[in-house]
């Protein structure tokens, strides 16, 4: 640093000042130039400083506790010492081990081993202090061997490394401050005689540092340049020497306190002469303005001086662009700079607009300046994972406002990415404006703050709906920002921004449309016309931007996210089948894993919207099979990026939950996870139980469902079965009524108060997605029924059952048609009766179990016959040839599966005599 | 050899232990009291083996069994050992526990049955008490815990004859028969009769399940033969010897197998023997139980038709 420093110093480009800006010990040097030869120093001690006087401290401590014989807070002691070495290792490899360490250690270790020796008072110690002496000497024995060289060498002549610290520590004394070699002789002399006590006032030395740091600074301005210039190389080199470094601010004060009188008149005269200084400067500053500028950036910079700050420009300059221009660009200099306060560089920024407005600088500079008002609003937080505080976001949007307000009001002004910074055409207006900078992407990152804020408020809070409310808002800079860009904007970002109005549309229900739709007006005829005026129906929006996105967007991310949105609005407003051909026609199914997470979440999302909308259209398969991807891995939750689950906390480290946190959507676009659930449990409920009625005796059945068969399971385990309880349990529950073919159970279980509350109620239509049901829970559990009991029956009229059913006759008809048709039921329907009449070719569950058993043996017989075969060697005679024989018809006879149970019966003997003859 | 079983101190205890304590496919099991007479075994007495259950490990029950001797001998009952009882689910009894448990009986006392105790067909109506013993090659078997393929080749010992039946003779003392004689005087008859019930469907059911299992259990083994064999090998040079008679060379020649592989521990053979004679011994209940069925389903249809023609 000091070499940077030394070089600096001589050249009075702006660059050094404003390199002096950030550095915080620039404190109170309004003074440019040469003054930065001394800040080397000042800069140098301090890290040091701070370090040795943790370890000075510590050594203090120590001795005292050795003083009184503490041992065991000699043994605390000394390991915080050794912990505090540690942690200035870094200094101490570029400077060496300070000498009053090895002082100390030298010191600690030969009084130890006295302690040791003394057998005598060692029996006096009590047990703590001598068990702490035992493993301090221990301790220290082991960690004294790293500096063997240096204690050997202090031990040989401990007088003369004192005193070698001390003349170092004058050496730096005497370059330090500008005082003559007698003063220097007298802390010389001070401090042989109470070498201890300088420790113990180094720390307090510090606080007198400020002062110290004044007089120097007071002193400085006395010399010449030339000889701080050689000084700074000077104490460069000294502060190698740790000691020496430390001790000289002791040594400061120690010469301040011995001859206070002399003190304080040059204080005083350091005052006066400052004051002097300051005034100085303001006449520099006002003849020549960049430099001037410069000095007051530093102020800036470090603890500020207030009352200078506000005044941008000092009185009587003539506020032109240009000046203006300047000034910004070395306020802009600043950003992203370590130590620039991000808030005063705002503060300031408003102040600079709040300039060019009074003085009429022409819009081209306040668009310029907006852009950086929002840049560095955005700036404000470092960490990516933090969001904006409220009022920056507030300050933030007015800005963006603004921003765009003085774009629609000015059609002359030009902004781009590509506008080079200096083809740049701020101040002549007479030509348009050209302004470097993007609004495109300040809306877009405002978009994304607000996600940001909303995913950290909590949702069941007031504040969140406040936050809420800011989503209008948002939605109205995107909308306007948007018939900005339709008309000025390049196709890329009509897209862009296109996009961004999609996302904030494509989740909301459009109940407007909804309800117009359903041909109900408006209750009084203004509430209609307000209606009318309030613009589209959402649909026809999004119809409309996604259109040109897909037309003409050439980034494939935008366009898939277009579609799903697309797909998503369509599905929540029940626009099925649009839904389903999008999707289909998207081909997006085959490539979704390949696509980033965000865009997998939103897919998730319109994959579960679709399996909702198939629900309530009553395509209960179609909803099946939307929703099983999503509910079967049991991780919806994560998947529709709405909450982390606890079970891989442990999996994911803390970078990962924090990546993972960000992807989270915020909680009013949430789908609700238990409708979700429910819809998923039952439409596997309506297909699941007429097929487990079905397959009955089947060995190999294929569950539909695994996840509904886990919930049955679960509620089969329960000891007591008290009435439903959770969403589940009813679920379950109907189940359990469906499988008997009770369907005024299952009925009065899936839909009652507490179901409606819970989840019908969650859907627009719910009327309509009540009385579906209620009619597939009808038609199901008659087929439910028939597969169940129609062994039971001879035949039965068809006119029972669609009172039992509560169906008209012609569904009962067609249900048990098809059943008919799909070979389900082997039955036929008597025309003239109106009853069906039951085949009765179902095996008997005696006969299902007798036929598995079969093919069991089948099998059986046939390893018997491999390992028979194995073991008679390869030419096994005649078993190969028989053997195949056999293998056919089995083939035969498992093909014809499907074909009548007497003719299988049949079959299977006659292959079984086959099979027996040939193998014994 | 037979077996004279007294009524009333062994066939009513084993049923009464297993009404008290016995449920579904839970075991009883108890020990046999008698003595040998001539060339019959009498069994005249019998106890239960306490339920005990996990948490009193330390219960001896060797030293029970001891005690419970003692005290009887004290009241001078027959207090010799000669052998075990059992009850089964749905004729289930063959297992290792089983030959193991016999095996230690029969080679320390000689004479030493097992009884197996069928509740459930006693609960149709008709008592089935069966004795069985192990073979005397199965006992050489056992004895030298040879069970390898060969072993149990050598030996020649089949799932057929690995238990033998003894015939049971049910006695009861000439008292205890005049006193039944008075008592079916004297009561009414039983309103139900289990034995006519012509059901049949659930028990064969029951029979077919466990047959079932058993038969996947016989496919797990055979299977486990089959990897046994290096199969691939055999295979590979089989197919290079159809090749090289196609070209009209000699085939390679056949070598020895266990030299070219390290022989792999040969699975054991007396499990798939249990599971052979356990399924051989479902067979024999099934088939007596459909041909009981059988029978009276018949008589049933007979006495239908007489009644319709009537």
């Amino acid at each position: 640093m000091s070499r940077f420093f030394a070089t600096g110093s001589d050249s009075e480009s702006e660059e050094s000042s404003s390199a002096d800006e950030i550095t915080p010990k620039a404190t109170g040097t309004t003074f440019n130039k040469n003054k930065e030869a001394f800040t080397p120093n000042l800069i140098l001690c301090c890290p040091l400083r701070f370090r040795f006087e943790e370890l000075t401290n510590i050594i203090k401590t120590i001795r005292n506790a050795m003083k009184i014989r503490d041992m065991s807070k000699c043994l605390e002691e000394f390991e915080q010492l050794y912990r505090a070495f540690l942690k200035s290792k870094t200094i101490v490899d570029k400077e060496g081990v300070p000498q009053f360490y090895i002082r100390l250690l030298a010191d600690l270790e030969d009084y130890l081993n006295q302690l040791w020796e003394d057998k005598e008072g060692k029996k006096k110690m009590n047990k703590n202090n001598a068990k702490a002496l035992s493993t301090l000497r221990q301790k220290i024995r082991k960690y004294n061997k790293d500096f063997e060289t240096e204690i050997a060498s202090y031990k040989e002549n401990p007088e003369q490394s004192a005193e070698e610290e001390e003349k170092d520590d004058i050496g730096s004394a005497s370059s330090k401050s500008d005082d003559d070699d007698d003063e220097g002789i007298t802390a010389k002399s001070l401090m042989k005689k109470k070498p201890q006590e300088e420790e113990k006032k180094a720390p307090e030395a510090s606080k007198f540092l400020k002062g110290a740091a004044d007089e120097e600074s007071e002193s400085d301005d006395d010399e010449d340049s030339e000889d701080w210039g050689s000084d700074s190389v000077d104490s460069g080199g000294e502060s190698e020497d740790n000691e020496g470094a430390a001790a000289s601010l002791a040594v400061v004060f120690l010469k301040k306190a011995q001859d206070g009188d002399k003190q304080h008149e040059p204080k005083k005269d350091g005052r006066r002469k400052r004051h002097k200084k300051i005034e100085q400067v303001e006449e520099e500053v006002d003849e020549d303005g960049e430099a001037e500028e410069g000095g007051w950036e530093k102020v800036k910079g470090g603890v500020p001086l207030v009352k200078e700050k506000p005044k941008m420009f000092a009185k009587g300059t003539e506020i032109n662009s240009a000046v203006v221009i300047k000034k910004l660009t070395e306020i802009l200099q600043a950003r992203g700079k370590k130590g620039t306060d991000r808030a005063a560089q705002i503060e300031l920024l408003h102040a600079l607009s709040g300039i060019s407005n009074e003085n009429n600088l022409g819009q081209g500079i306040l668009v310029k300046i907006k852009f950086n008002i929002i840049a560095s609003l955005y700036d404000y937080n470092t960490n990516l994972a933090a969001f904006m505080k409220p009022e920056m976001w507030k300050k933030c949007l007015e800005c963006i406002d603004e921003l765009l307000d003085i774009l629609f009001e000015n059609n002359n002004i030009f902004i781009g990415e590509n506008i080079a910074e200096d083809s740049e055409n701020l101040a002549i207006s007479d030509q348009p404006f050209r302004v470097r900078g993007c609004i495109l992407t300040l809306v877009e990152r405002m978009d994304e703050e607000f996600t940001k804020i909303m995913q950290n408020t909590d949702p069941h809070s007031q504040e969140y709906v406040d936050n809420l409310k800011d989503e209008g808002r948002v939605c109205g800079i995107i909308d306007r920002l948007l018939q900005y860009l339709e008309s000025k904007g390049s196709t890329e970002e009509v897209c862009r921004i296109y996009l961004r109005r999609i996302m904030h549309t494509y989740y909301k229900f459009d109940y407007k449309a909804h309800r117009r739709s359903l041909g109900l007006q408006g209750e009084t005829k203004s509430e209609q016309d307000q209606e009318e005026s309030e613009g589209e129906d959402s649909a026809i929006i999004m119809d409309r931007l996604c259109k040109f996105i897909y037309a003409k967007d050439r980034t494939d991310r935008i366009r898939t996210c277009a579609i799903l949105c697309h797909i998503y609005h369509h599905a929540l407003h029940s626009r099925w089948y649009q839904a389903r051909d999008l999707m289909l026609m998207s081909h997006l199914q085959d490539n979704i894993q390949h696509a980033d997470p965000p865009v997998q979440i939103l897919y998730n999302r319109t994959m579960v919207q679709l399996g909702i909308c198939a629900f309530r259209q009553g395509m209960i398969k179609d909803a099946h099979n939307a929703l099983l991807d999503i509910q079967s891995s049991g991780r919806a939750k994560e998947l529709l990026g709405q909450g982390l689950l606890m079970r891989n906390m442990q999996e994911r480290n803390a970078e990962q939950e924090k990546i993972e946190k960000r992807r989270q959507v915020p909680f009013h676009m949430h789908i609700n996870l238990e409708l979700l659930e429910c819809v998923y449990l039952v439409s596997a409920m309506l297909l699941e139980i007429p097929y487990m009625a079905a397959h009955e005796f089947d060995a190999r059945r294929r569950m539909i469902s695994k996840q509904f068969h886990h919930q049955l399971r679960v509620g089969e385990r329960q000891p007591l079965l008290g009435p439903p309880e959770s969403m589940r349990e009813h679920v379950v529950a109907a189940s359990k009524a469906m499988k008997m073919g009770d369907w005024r159970t299952c009925h009065s279980f899936i839909i009652n108060e507490k179901m409606n509350s819970k989840v019908w109620d969650l859907f627009p239509e719910t009327q309509c997605v009540r009385e579906m049901l209620v009619r597939k829970i009808q038609e199901e559990s008659l087929r439910t029924y028939l597969f169940t009991y129609s062994s039971v029956y001879d035949s039965i009229s068809m006119e029972t059952l669609s009172e039992m059913f509560e169906l008209e006759l012609p569904t009962v008809h067609s249900i048990i048609s098809k059943m008919i048709i799909n070979e389900e039921l082997m039955a036929s329907l008597d025309q003239p009766t109106q009853t069906v009449v039951m085949h009765r070719t179902e095996p008997t569950s005696l006969q299902n179990m007798a036929l598995q058993l079969a093919e069991k043996l089948g099998g059986l017989v046939e390893n018997n016959e491999r390992v028979f075969d194995l073991k008679q060697g390869v030419y096994g005679g005649y078993f190969n040839r028989d053997q195949k024989g056999g293998y056919q018809q089995k083939q035969n006879y498992q093909r014809d599966q499907k074909g009548g149970y007497q003719q299988k019966q049949n079959y299977q003997r006659g292959g079984y005599r086959n099979q027996n003859q040939s193998s014994y | 050899w037979t077996i004279h079983v007294s009524v009333f101190q062994v066939v009513m205890k084993i049923i009464k232990h297993y009404q008290e304590e016995g449920q579904g496919s839970e075991v009883v099991q108890g020990v046999l009291l008698g003595l040998v007479v001539e060339d019959r075994l009498e069994i005249t007495n019998c106890f239960p083996f306490p339920q005990h259950t996990e948490d009193d490990a330390d219960f001896d029950e060797v030293q029970y069994q001891m005690e419970m001797m003692r005290s009887l001998r004290h009241v001078n009952i027959d207090h010799l050992h000669v052998g075990w009882y059992q009850s089964t689910f749905y004729g289930s009894f063959v297992s290792r526990a089983l030959l193991d448990s016999q095996f230690s009986y029969q080679h320390a006392i000689e004479e030493s049955v097992v009884l197996i105790y069928d509740p459930i067909k006693t609960a149709q109506g008709s008592l089935c008490l069966k004795a069985y013993r192990l073979t005397p090659k199965l006992m050489e078997i056992c004895r030298e815990k040879d069970f390898s393929a060969d072993g149990l080749k050598k030996a020649s010992v089949g799932y057929e004859n690995m238990f033998e039946e003894v015939p049971i003779v049910i006695k009861n003392s000439h008292l205890i028969n005049v006193l039944l004689w008075e008592l079916e005087d004297k009561s009414t008859a039983a309103d139900k009769h289990e034995l006519l019930n012509l059901s049949s469907s659930t028990h064969l059911e029951k029979s077919l399940q466990m047959l079932m299992d058993r038969v996947d259990e016989m496919s797990q083994d055979i299977n486990n033969c089959l990897f046994f064999i290096p199969l691939q090998y055999i295979q590979r040079r089989q197919q290079e010897n159809a090749q090289r008679q196609s070209r009209g060379e000699p085939p390679l020649p056949e070598e020895d197998l266990s030299k070219m592989f390290k022989p792999p521990q040969p699975p054991p053979r007396m499990d798939t023997l249990l599971i052979a004679s356990q399924l051989s011994t479902y067979c024999q209940t099934i088939k007596e139980f459909t041909s009981q069925n059988l029978g009276k389903l018949f008589m049933a249809e007979a006495l239908q038709g007489t009644s319709s023609y009537s």
